[in-house]
């Protein structure tokens, strides 16, 4: 049976295992996608996805839809944990095995995800392309690498103004491009 | 407090919320707006939503299958009620059954502990970011910059003043370089002009370990395999 996000959100809401299960098939992959190319790090990528997913079985309550969807509340959980960890983690010792000897789930357990990322990626991806390189820079280290608007404006030699104003409108590009997109994939309604 | 914020200014912080880059001095005031501001709250949930598309622009990376077992296993256990396991059972359990925990991992792990301890305790805020200078070649000897690496060392941002505006059908393009005979330069990054006219930046991702050199070249547009044009800049890694 094909379940939707609310649908899932409830089940969790219900401190229903199967919630997680099933929330972990559809945003497990994009999860781990997410940490691992914030901290280049398997065993660390894997540890925050397990902490997110552990914490949203934790405060599913705390699920609000007025301030996006379920994706973006899993990516947000995910990333700002990441972050946390990439700026704690400066001595880190490596004590995982190398992910080639490890089996590995299908990428996306469940297939109505996986059709609507496969939909989605070349669409985001060109949508990117689209940018001034400047306006993707500053998405990209905002994002992945954590930088805060200050340190991405003395890192780019520009005005925290310049920063602000980039940002804003690289959404507002991204925003028009992928409104199509933002109604379906990644958020099997 | 009175709301002294525009939605104009309230836009340019939601969309820096939504990518995580929102200075913490301006939290606050952003909250008591959106608090208050019909036209501004359903901004937040937008822009989250366009961030989140995001990730879809990367290869998806399949997870390892333990960590479903993994997450299952906790979440099932928390579900019925066995919660109160002792320490040392969690921790065992904690490690991936295909990882045998030698007395040589223990003490590994007990180390890596010890060490993580003693970093957190000697950290206080954020570590200070590394810098290295980079110079311009024979090429181009006006060109100046810096490569300053962000915490965590995963991604690093070259910025570069002087250097010369290309055809259009050229890019100068970043290389990393591994001292002599352990390998060929690797193509990291474009160099972009900022639309302004002040510097080129580059972002570069992954971790610069097991390089010397950082370097550029003038290339064809979209780059070569391996550097063939003029070098216009290096710097070294490692001496900043």
């Amino acid at each position: 049976m094909h379940l939707t996000d609310e649908d899932i959100v409830r089940s969790i809401s219900a401190h229903s295992p199967e919630g997680i299960e099933a929330l972990y098939d559809r945003y497990g992959a994009l999860a781990h996608t997410v940490a691992l190319r914030i901290l280049s790090d398997h065993g660390a990528a894997e540890d925050v996805v397990q902490e997110s997913f552990l914490s949203v079985w934790r405060r599913a309550s705390t699920f609000e839809a007025g301030r996006g969807s379920l994706r973006s509340w899993i990516c947000t959980i995910v990333r700002n944990r990441a972050i946390d960890r990439l700026r704690g983690d400066r001595n880190r010792t490596r004590l995982d095995s190398p992910i080639e000897s490890q089996p590995t789930e299908p990428a996306i357990s469940d297939p109505w995800a996986a059709v609507a990322i496969e939909l989605s990626g070349e669409a985001v991806r060109k949508a990117l392309a689209g940018l001034p390189s400047e306006q993707r820079q500053t998405i990209e280290l905002a994002y992945y690498g954590g930088y805060s608007q200050s340190e991405i404006a003395t890192a780019m030699e520009v005005p925290l103004g310049t920063v602000k104003g980039r940002v804003r409108i690289a959404l507002d590009k991204l925003r028009g491009a992928l409104a199509d997109l933002q109604e379906s994939p990644w958020q099997t309604q | 407090m009175a709301d002294a914020m525009s939605c104009e200014q309230s836009a340019d912080l939601i969309a820096l919320d939504a990518v995580g880059a929102l200075d913490v001095d301006e939290r606050d005031a952003l909250d008591r707006h959106v608090a208050t501001c019909a036209t501004c709250r359903p901004l937040v949930a937008q822009y989250a939503d366009v961030v989140s598309m995001l990730p879809a622009a990367l290869q998806p990376v399949s997870p390892p299958a333990r960590l479903r077992r993994r997450l299952m296993a906790e979440v099932y256990g928390e579900a019925t009620g066995a919660t109160h396991l002792p320490w040392w059972r969690r921790l065992v359990a904690a490690i991936p059954s295909n990882r045998a925990l030698t007395a040589a991992g223990a003490l590994a792990v007990a180390a890596a502990v010890a060490l993580a301890i003693w970093g957190m305790s000697e950290r206080h805020g954020s570590p200070a970011p590394i810098a290295y200078t980079v110079s311009g070649t024979t090429a181009q000897p006006s060109v100046t910059g810096s490569l300053t690496v962000g915490t965590g060392g995963t991604q690093s941002v070259l910025t570069v003043h002087g250097l010369a505006v290309l055809p259009a059908d050229e890019v100068y393009e970043v290389w990393l370089v591994p001292p002599h005979g352990s390998g060929s330069p690797k193509g990291v990054a474009f160099l972009s002009p900022d639309p302004s006219g002040g510097a080129w930046t580059a972002v570069v991702n992954g971790s610069l370990a097991g390089y010397q050199t950082i370097a550029a070249t003038n290339e064809p547009s979209g780059g070569s395999p391996g550097p063939t044009g003029t070098e216009v800049l290096s710097g070294q890694l490692g001496e900043s």
